[in-house]
């Protein structure tokens, strides 16, 4: 729903208005802190049994495309229904992996890093996620009706509160495309996201073509990352503009107990998904 | 026994009212009274604000609202002097004897069309000598010859040139005055409430300038008759109509064109105006093609009729709106509509009443056809209000009156539009209130050079039964998670549903006002001037500009009313006989129960906004000055504000710090310094010229303090709110207006106004974003600039 709305806010604005450029703009800088992106998603049909941890610090907002990947951590995921207890191999890239997670759906998992003599932890549950019902490719609909868009649909199952991921990544292009789902308003329906691209030459934004490939995962996400996450995307796409939110720190389920100032960013997810490839014709 | 005992008392309360009563007039018993009504010699159009006083005395008075005045004197030979901006001043001898009513025309200097001759904003008596404060007044003369962008006049950007008052950037709706927030702006439109007063986000005002006939801010020192909002309240009066003969204005502009017709009726004893503007669509959208458009129209209406010396009707509406479609993916509408019946009725020639009822309404709707759902929402209200004045002497008069408005607030339904739609049908909870006053405010001349305006406002407020309202455990509808440290919602625990007949929660307040005016010598004088105001309606809006979606909100179990405390001191001097003057005020100003929103707060389609918000408050303070040059061929003003305005969030309820670790933070609308220049240059009976040149401290905004990977993206990191701020803003607006030569004997008059809005081309900062680039990925700062340098050219008539 905000979505639709802080588009609508958007375009209303950009319609009226004139000029945009790039301007040099002097930013506050603040230290430097851990970035955990613990992602443990569950494809459904597999085992699940492959998983990666990626960490690394943040860094100056002009400080473009040097990764800082952070090294010599200690990471481990444990099951607490289970007390099974799984950990992660620093592959020192700043990645860490194991090939021995069990998912269970419902059950609770709680990370923990050691990181610099500093002890992380986060917690979270893992939901189930709905199959996609189709994956189409339309012109008629969208914000452009000549424009290739590619549509996803799932059913929404009635009567309980769902949360959702979709993400799409263009093989050709940089960035992905994010959505946060709930429910809220269309309960029990099948219900339907298009991802288009509008030409813009200043952004050097392409339209779809024909043999284009888009990555595509939905995933079940819980209330709060729910939260987190339309936070982050909606200040992602339009932190700064007027009729945007004033854009503020991003609080993840992760915290630093022993200096609870130094909290990390990021966040500890345990979720199930679907994921599908589509090709333009 | 008792009663005995209880008549006899009574005559001495009496005795004791009478004897205070009566100290109020020197000699009362020897005095006179003349009344009467002040109208324009060539439209017929009563006069507000007028000034009428017997030469060579201390006596005087100033017209109402409708033109009417009272004063009295003691019997003897004056000169009564009528004195107005812009008009002729009228001396008249008279032989005061008996009380007597004495109706005048006044006429302007000269009757060309928007001709500037702007004196004195009020003789130097009125301004030294009322209390009246914090107050802006304009000419609309005055606005119509400033440089305007597109040609369009805009009284709201007219307003902002004067001290304490700004706006949050081009393309963003409505003002603020002394820091002070949107929705704290009571915006009148012949008395009925205006919510929105902009079209096309703030590009232009919803006063069509050929409508209005006068207004007045009152930026502190508000009025015991005002109410309901803490900041400001902007008076805006629509014209009668011309009651002596048929008229025509109009104007063709870049972006739109207008057309105002009024004329007597009823045969001569009444008049009409009817007044009408529209945008020619698809202009704005050149680039953005041809399948969409935006538009806006508005509709004035007004007529009046005398029914005999001491009744008249007056019938006043206002309708306009925008239209946005964009593609036909999403269309949407909004706009005010207003119609207020008054009936003006002086029972004698001291006492003046008017009755008013009131109906206005402000709504949207949305339509977003890819997803197959409208959205609307609306506010309305029903207000009845009385008010009465009361000429009991010259040193003594009284206001009074009271009101009551019936709110009914739709905050949002969601209709599915087709079969096919995902979307289910919703409603919020619709609510109502009932928001009632009484005043009292006395104007009282203590000595020769002391003059006192003070009165209270009892205000009370009833959150109206008719709705659910969830139920919280520790009535908490949010709390502090102190491991992850940050404000979480939580879920209700019930639900209860109140009856209509039944009142979820009331509110009343008692709201002083004073001011002071002590005249130190013919040229100057100091005032002082203390208001306390509570608002029980807000405007709820968690973006730093608000939108024409925002939805109002009553007071409640959660939501506190906003109580606002304004201290305020002036000096004001004019210098050589008039022509120049200064006006310099220092400001306090406190407003208890501010709300603002917890961190990742979502407004949209939220039935229990009590999850999203904190009450906190709000300071602002400053300085004002305003330097004017009223009279000959060049005039102008300078003016400068330096101010500071912050607000303060605590957990409260919700424990914990706080908004921003409950630490103060720049609200929105703090502009550290404020400089304008406005100039107006009559060079010969053709040619005339107007410039405007403007500075600002930029805009407090929150910008990223670092960045991380996450999911694929660079997200960027923010500290504390409002602590960074937009470039600074300044630009230079000149205007040229060329009249042909007027032949004596036609009608018709016409003008050319070529205005170039920012000469320097400089690209002002509405909005600085942050964001990676498409294609490279790396992180960059994105300036959105509205308007460049704009020429435009207008034509203007009168027939």
């Amino acid at each position: 729903m905000k979505r639709y709305y802080n588009i609508l806010i958007l375009t209303l604005f950009i319609a009226v208005t004139s000029c945009t450029d790039v301007v040099e703009v002097d930013v506050p800088e603040a230290p430097s802190r851990l970035t955990i992106e613990a992602s443990l998603d569950w494809e459904k049909g597999t085992t699940g049994n492959n998983q990666t941890i990626l960490l690394s610090t943040s860094t100056p907002f002009y400080d473009n495309l040097s990764p800082a990947p952070v090294t010599g951590a200690v990471v481990s995921v444990t099951n607490n229904d289970s007390g099974a207890v799984f950990n992660f191999q620093d592959q020192n890239d700043g990645r860490y992996t194991t090939n021995a997670f069990i998912p269970i759906l419902g059950n609770s998992y709680t990370l923990n890093v050691n990181y610099n003599g500093e002890r992380y932890t986060g917690t979270e549950t893992l939901f189930s996620v709905t199959d996609i019902s189709s994956i189409t490719q339309s012109r008629e609909d969208g914000e452009d009706d000549e424009v290739l868009e590619v549509n996803v649909s799932f059913e929404d199952p009635e009567g309980v509160e769902n949360y959702y991921f979709l993400r799409f990544q263009s093989r050709n292009d940089r960035l992905p495309e994010l959505f946060d789902i709930k429910d809220e308003f269309i309960d029990g329906n099948e219900a339907t996201f298009y991802y288009e691209k509008i030409e813009d030459e200043d952004d050097n934004i392409k339209e779809f073509e024909p043999g284009d490939i888009v990555d595509i995962k939905l995933l079940g996400i819980s209330e709060d990352y729910y939260n987190y996450m339309q936070l982050l995307i909606e200040q992602f796409e339009s932190a700064g503009d007027p009729f945007s939110a004033t854009p503020v720190p991003l609080v993840g389920n992760c915290i630093n107990e022993d200096d609870a100032n130094n909290a990390p960013y990021g966040y500890f997810r345990v979720t199930q998904m679907v994921q599908d490839t589509f090709t333009f014709e | 026994m008792t009663k005995q005992k209880r008549s006899r008392r009574l005559p001495w309360l009496w005795t004791g009212l009478c004897l205070l009563l009566g100290s109020f007039g020197v000699h009362a018993q020897q005095n006179f009274t003349i009344s009467g009504n002040v109208t324009d010699k060539i439209n017929g159009e009563t006069l507000f604000g007028t000034s009428i006083f017997l030469e060579g005395t201390s006596i005087g008075a100033i017209t109402n609202e409708y033109g009417f005045y009272s004063l009295s004197a003691p019997a003897g030979k004056y000169t009564l002097v009528f004195s107005h901006m812009g008009y002729k001043e009228i001396s008249v001898p008279i032989d005061l004897t008996q009380n007597q009513k004495m109706d005048m025309e006044v006429e302007e200097f000269s009757t060309q069309l928007d001709e500037v001759e702007v004196t004195a904003e009020e003789p130097e008596r009125a301004i030294l000598r009322k209390p009246e404060m914090s107050v802006s007044k304009l000419n609309i003369k005055t606005v119509k010859q400033m440089p305007v962008v597109l040609g369009e006049v805009d009284i709201i950007k007219s307003l902002q040139i004067l001290p304490g008052v700004t706006s949050n950037g081009e393309g963003s709706s409505g003002f603020h005055v002394r820091g002070g927030a949107v929705d704290q702006n009571l915006v009148l439109l012949d008395e009925a409430i205006i919510y929105n007063t902009s079209h096309l986000l703030g590009f232009f005002s919803v006063f069509n300038a050929d409508a209005v006939k006068d207004l007045k801010l009152y930026k502190g020192g508000i009025p015991a008759k005002f109410g309901g909002r803490v900041s400001s309240v902007l008076d805006v009066r629509q014209k009668d109509g011309n009651s002596k003969n048929f008229a025509l204005t109009g104007g063709v502009g870049a972006i739109s064109s207008r057309l105002a017709a009024e004329g007597p009726m009823f045969n001569n004893r009444g008049s009409f105006l009817v007044a009408g503007r529209g945008s020619y669509a698809h202009l704005f959208l050149k680039l953005a093609g041809e399948k969409n458009s935006v538009s806006f129209y508005d509709l004035n209406l007004k007529t009046n009729y005398g029914i005999d010396k001491n009744n008249k009707l007056y019938l006043s509406g206002y309708f306009g709106r925008d239209v946005f479609n964009f593609d036909g993916s999403f269309s949407s509408s909004y706009g005010n509509a207003s119609g207020n019946l008054r009936w003006n009725h002086i029972f004698n020639d001291r006492l003046f009443s008017n009755l008013s009822l009131i109906y206005s309404k402000y709504d949207y709707e949305l339509g977003i056809e890819d997803f197959e759902f409208d959205w609307i929402s609306s506010i309305k209200n029903y207000n009845a209000k009385y008010d009465l004045k009361y000429y009991f002497s010259d040193a003594f008069k009284l206001d009074f009156g009271i009101s009551t408005i019936k709110y009914e607030f739709d905050p949002g339904q969601i209709k599915p539009t087709g079969p096919n739609s995902a979307i289910n049908e919703l409603q919020l909870d619709q609510k109502r209130a009932l928001e009632s006053a009484a005043y009292i405010n006395a104007e009282h001349k203590l000595t020769d050079r002391l003059t006192a305006q003070y009165g209270i406002r009892f205000s009370h407020f009833n959150r109206m039964g008719g709705q659910p309202l969830s139920i919280y455990a520790n009535d908490q509808p949010l709390v502090y998670n102190s491991t992850l440290r940050f404000y979480q919602r939580t879920d209700p625990v019930d639900e209860v549903t109140f009856k209509k007949s039944e009142s979820i929660k009331k509110f009343s307040n008692l709201e002083p006002r004073l001011s002071l005016a002590y005249q130190l010598n013919d040229y100057s004088s100091v005032k002082l001037g203390y208001s306390r105001a509570a608002q029980y309606i807000h405007l709820l809006s968690n973006t730093s500009s608000v939108t024409p979606l925002d939805v109002w909100t009553p007071s409640g179990n959660y939501i506190e009313p906003q109580l606002s405390d304004q201290y305020a001191l002036g000096y004001f001097r004019n210098f050589r006989d008039k022509m120049y003057s200064l006006e310099a005020e220092v400001y306090y100003k406190t407003v208890d129960n501010r709300i603002d929103y917890i961190d990742g707060s979502d407004l949209i389609g939220n039935n229990t906004i009590e999850t999203e918000i904190l009450n906190g408050e709000s300071r602002a303070y400053g300085l004002e000055l305003l330097m004017r040059k009223n009279e000959g061929k060049f005039t102008g003003w300078v003016s400068y504000t330096l101010s500071k305005s912050e607000q303060r969030t605590p957990g409260g309820i919700a424990g914990g710090p706080g908004i921003n670790n409950g630490d103060w933070y720049n609200t929105p609308f703090d502009r550290t310094h404020d400089v304008s220049v406005t100039g107006a240059y009559q060079f010969n009976e053709k040619w005339s010229f107007g410039a405007n040149a403007i500075y600002q401290t930029g805009r407090p905004v929150t910008y990223p303090n670092g960045q991380y990977q996450y999911e694929g993206i660079s997200v960027a990191s923010y500290s504390e709110r409002n602590a960074d701020r937009l470039p600074d803003y300044y630009r230079l607006d000149l205007s040229a207006t060329y009249r042909p030569n007027k032949k004596p004997h036609k009608r018709w008059k016409g003008e050319w106004v070529f205005s170039l809005y920012n000469v320097f081309n400089r690209k002002n900062a509405a909005s600085i974003s942050f964001g990676q680039n498409f294609e490279t990925g790396a992180n960059e700062a994105t300036r959105t600039a509205i308007f460049g340098m704009v020429p435009s050219l207008t034509y203007n008539f009168k027939f």
